[in-house]
């Protein structure tokens, strides 16, 4: 059995990005606009856990949990344990095999790669899970983070926060531009100069649209939207 | 390629004179919304915006029936702010010209479609109409140059509320209607077209009564075919 520091450092060579907030650096000065996008709903065109949920016909236990969380009723951190819990039956290879053949929205898949440097993903999702997406984009990830124990995910080291990444971000950058769809964007929002509900697969909930600037439809015109910005 | 490559539809208002307890832009004329007759005229516009305030989410529903591809930009101060702010808030971020136009107007599809294809980079443009109502927004002329726009005594053609305007028209603001913030910018050419704006009962009647200018058909079957 690991004890804790080892097992964190051990995390260490899986984690896409711990999402401790660590302060400003000291010498670099914010500047230029980035890009923080939630990834389910938005970079994929279907809900995630739902379809790792279908592997073990639990779909529609899944599908009411996430909508639930989607529109505040369960808070997203209860629901994201919870939505563990009945998930971690899944080896993490067939979750990670199930997550690479998800669909993506091609316009914004077009638009991360060709602003890498500057583009974000902020996730509720489990770092281990969605590891080939990240490889996929090739843009950093801060995501809810795992323990591993014995080679397979013993639990859930930290649920994304999502204020946390989005204030980092504006440690290094003026501007901050959040893209999202779900209830638990909206602590992104909240520290984002500009805010996009983004209802190209599922309708965006009212509190999210209450602190947003924009509203997109679709994934092309998001992408316009966001060239402008 | 055409010139018009942004527009920004303002349609956050209450539409109180009105009284439908809706926004004007969904308002039907032969089951046709005025916003799917805009949009089926601004149909070659690649970048469209509809600000939106009162009802929001009845008007992004209806954009998203529409034309997705819209993009929507809220204006939660619509209660407190004018046109003024709608138009600013549609516009920011955007660079050169931007058509601007209220989300409660019914056109002559060719008469609109004439103005806009004469629109010229860096030539700003008031749209102007017959005059219809005493209370619209009117015009002193010379030649074809808006010197002035102003309420009080009608003259023969009102400001359609339309207008192609550079975006930096709209970076100083105070809480005035538009046409006050204009008066700055002028003499403004004219360009006339056919254009009926309901803000009230009386409007409506007079719109449904020259419904046959409006080619709603056209607009129904843009909605029933988008996606």
């Amino acid at each position: 059995m690991r004890d804790t520091a080892t097992q964190l450092h051990y995390l260490d060579a899986y984690r896409l990005e711990d999402h401790e907030y660590n302060g400003p650096a000291a010498e670099s000065r914010p500047s230029g606009t980035c890009f923080a996008f939630d990834l389910d709903g938005t970079i994929t065109t279907e809900e995630l856990l739902p379809l790792i949920a279908a592997e073990l016909n639990l779909e529609t236990e899944m599908s009411l949990l996430t909508r639930l969380t989607m529109d505040g009723v369960i808070p997203f951190e209860d629901s994201f344990r919870l939505r563990f819990a009945i998930l971690r039956a899944a080896g993490l290879e067939r979750v990670q095999s199930i997550v690479s053949e998800v669909q993506l929205d091609p316009y914004i898949v077009e638009f991360i790669r060709e602003n890498r440097s500057r583009c974000f993903v902020v996730t509720g999702n489990l770092d281990l899970w969605i590891a080939p997406l990240a490889d996929k984009l090739g843009c950093e990830f801060f995501a809810s983070t795992a323990v591993m124990q014995g080679g397979r995910i013993a639990g859930i080291h930290q649920v994304m926060r999502k204020s946390v990444p989005a204030l980092k971000l504006k440690d290094r950058f003026e501007r901050l531009v959040a893209v999202g769809d779900g209830f638990n964007d909206i602590p992104m929002f909240d520290v984002a100069e500009i805010g996009i509900a983004y209802q190209g697969v599922h309708t965006a909930p009212d509190a999210l649209i209450s602190v947003s600037n924009y509203v997109a439809l679709d994934g092309k015109s998001l992408c316009r939207l966001l060239r402008t910005l | 390629m055409p010139t018009v490559k942004n527009a920004v539809i303002a349609a956050a208002g209450l539409g109180s004179r009105l009284g439908h307890g809706k926004p004007k832009c969904l308002v039907e004329i032969d089951g046709v919304s005025i916003l799917s007759h805009l949009l089926s005229l601004l149909n070659d516009v690649e970048d469209v915006r509809v600000v939106i305030g009162f009802e929001e989410r009845a008007v992004i529903s209806e954009i998203k029936r529409i034309r997705p591809d819209v993009i929507a930009v809220r204006n939660p101060d619509f209660r407190s702010t004018t046109t003024l702010h709608s138009y600013a808030a549609g516009a920011r971020y955007l660079k050169g010209d931007c058509l601007f136009m209220d989300g409660d107007i019914l056109f002559e599809p060719d008469s609109f479609k004439r103005f806009v294809a004469t629109c010229k980079p860096d030539r700003p443009r008031l749209a102007i109409t017959k005059t219809k109502t005493k209370d619209a927004v009117f015009l002193d002329l010379e030649g074809d140059m808006v010197t002035r726009l102003r309420r009080g005594e009608p003259s023969e053609y009102e400001w359609a509320n339309v207008a192609w305007l550079p975006v930096g028209f709209f970076e100083h603001l105070e809480n005035t209607p538009v046409f006050e913030h204009l008066a700055q910018f002028m003499p403004i050419e004219a360009g006339i077209l056919t254009s009926y704006e309901i803000d009230t009962e009386t409007d409506l009647l007079q719109a449904q009564q020259n419904r046959h200018l409006f080619c709603l058909d056209t607009a129904a079957t843009a909605g029933a075919l988008a996606p």
